[in-house]
């Protein structure tokens, strides 16, 4: 079936709607917004260019669907071409070793970013003790929520609880 | 719970959720109509920026985090280090300036870590030309900036050959001590809250917080200093000693067991254990080559008077009753 104009006009409509909640959700997915933009930008792209569309029940659920086909392809591009460190794959690799960064920002932002990873560092450190513990194994060390999961010996759902309690304390303490 | 911090915690649920390896469309769809309520789109772009700072530092918040919490809790950060150019020792090319200093724990930026597992060894050259020996069972971080080199030691044992670079000091903080050197030779060690700098080349100004005198280091005298504590002492000692882990061979004179099982721990998995009374007191002087544990623990039973026993996790040391010892 072929594409009427109105058909991609409801659907590029409804893009635009959900343009920014887009970039909320492949933000989280990708742990970063700015590859998060350029994705959504990269859906627009695709969906304007879209031939043979189908019968489309649920045009949001299609938009997902693109996205995330086109967050799968980006993954795999990024693989052949070298693993970046802000990534989502982050969440799966340990970055401790080798990491060298040699740009040299000006001395007040490099003082700024002392305080601010200071901060950051205290926060973590007063978390309470198995959240602490979460959060360190699946945001620093990278591991799965499942294999955090097993190295804590407690369930999936409880490591989410406290990674996600982390999260809330950090982000009242330092927003 | 106030709405706004509802919100926080329906973001952070909500973040932590759509990181799952699997996320389904109704997961989208259902966050999509989750946006909707007032409030909820700042609050989940807040949770979702601090996540991925925490990204972004992840591996400098890593290093921060492995420092002992006594040590890394609560110093000033904000300490000018440039002070130490009053030293006196800016003259003398081969001289290094240690002082226990609080900006010890200054905080790593985009530093490079080095580390090495249990049993294993490391050389790491330096762009600066300088080098270092990495012991096993260590975490440095190093961080070449243009009119300093700065190196932390997060915990472990490392031998510096440092370059001769007067414009660029290198600065060494391993707990609340700082070494500055120019250009020279040593071995600082920092395990359980000990801390020992050990001279091989050039010299040692030593500067305590508090204390105005410093206190001046030549090769072949060792610092010693307990974390946290006031004061160091200074004893001469053979420097190739102190660096025999380099060949694989732990050195030592009249030391305690318990320092030598404290050593050897940080070789091999499996825990040796003390048990009895004045075990861990016994004396011991020798030299240990370092190959298998088993082995290891073979030849210190027929050097002390001590038996090994293995159970399921660890390896018991015990003095033996009849011991004249």
């Amino acid at each position: 079936m072929s594409v009427t104009d109105s058909d991609k006009a409801v659907l590029l409509g409804l893009y635009e709607e959900k343009r920014a909640n887009l970039v909320r959700f492949f933000a989280a997915r990708l742990g970063s917004r700015a590859e998060a933009e350029d994705l959504v930008q990269d859906l627009y792209i695709r969906i304007s260019g879209m031939e043979n569309l189908g019968p489309v029940d649920n045009p949001s659920a299609l938009l997902h669907r693109i996205g995330s086909n086109l967050m799968l392809d980006r993954m795999r591009s990024q693989k052949r071409a070298g693993a970046r460190d802000n990534d989502w794959r982050a969440v799966n690799t340990s970055t401790i070793a080798g990491h060298e960064v040699t740009d040299e920002p000006p001395a007040d932002e490099v003082v700024a970013g002392r305080q601010r990873l200071r901060a950051l560092v205290e926060a973590v450190q007063e978390l309470p003790e198995k959240t602490r513990q979460a959060f360190q194994l699946h945001k620093l060390d990278g591991h799965s929520h499942a294999e955090t999961a097993r190295r804590m010996g407690i369930s999936v759902s409880t490591v989410e609880k406290h990674i996600s309690s982390a999260l809330k304390t950090l982000t009242r303490r330092l927003r | 719970m106030s709405r706004s911090a509802q919100h926080l915690q329906e973001a952070a649920e909500w973040l932590t959720r759509l990181q799952r390896p699997e996320v389904e469309e109704t997961d989208w769809l259902a966050f999509d109509a989750w946006l909707i309520e007032p409030g909820a789109k700042a609050a989940y772009d807040a949770v979702q920026a601090i996540d991925e700072e925490i990204f972004q530092r992840g591996s400098a918040l890593r290093g921060e985090l492995a420092e002992p919490r006594r040590a890394a809790a609560k110093r000033a950060f904000s300490i000018d280090w440039r002070w130490l150019g009053g030293l006196g020792v800016a003259g003398a090319a081969a001289a290094v300036a240690l002082a226990i200093a609080p900006w010890g724990e200054m905080l790593p930026q985009a530093d490079t870590l080095y580390s090495t597992a249990r049993g294993e060894s490391r050389a790491v050259q330096l762009a600066d030309g300088s080098h270092i020996d990495l012991n096993t069972d260590s975490r440095i971080s190093v961080r070449l900036e243009k009119d300093a080199r700065r190196v932390t030691v997060h915990d472990g044992q490392a031998l510096f050959d440092v370059a001769h670079d007067k414009a660029r000091p290198f600065l060494i903080s391993a707990g609340d001590e700082t070494v500055r050197v120019v250009g020279t030779k040593f071995d600082v060690r920092r395990r359980d809250g000990q801390l020992s700098v050990t001279v091989l080349r050039g010299l040692v100004e030593v500067s305590t917080d508090g204390d105005d005198t410093p206190v001046r280091l030549r090769p072949g005298q060792m610092l010693e200093h307990v974390e946290g504590a006031s004061g160091v002492t200074v004893t001469n000692v053979s420097a190739d000693d102190q660096v025999g882990w380099r060949s694989g061979r732990l050195i030592y004179r009249d030391q305690p067991l318990s320092r030598i099982v404290a050593d050897m721990n940080h070789y091999f998995d499996r825990p040796v254990r003390l048990e009895g009374e004045n075990t861990a007191a016994l004396r011991f002087s020798g030299v240990l080559i370092v190959d298998g544990q088993d082995a290891m623990v073979r030849r210190l039973t027929s050097l002390m008077p001590i038996s090994a026993t293995p159970t399921d996790d660890a390896i018991v040391l015990r003095g033996r009753p009849s011991a004249p010892n």
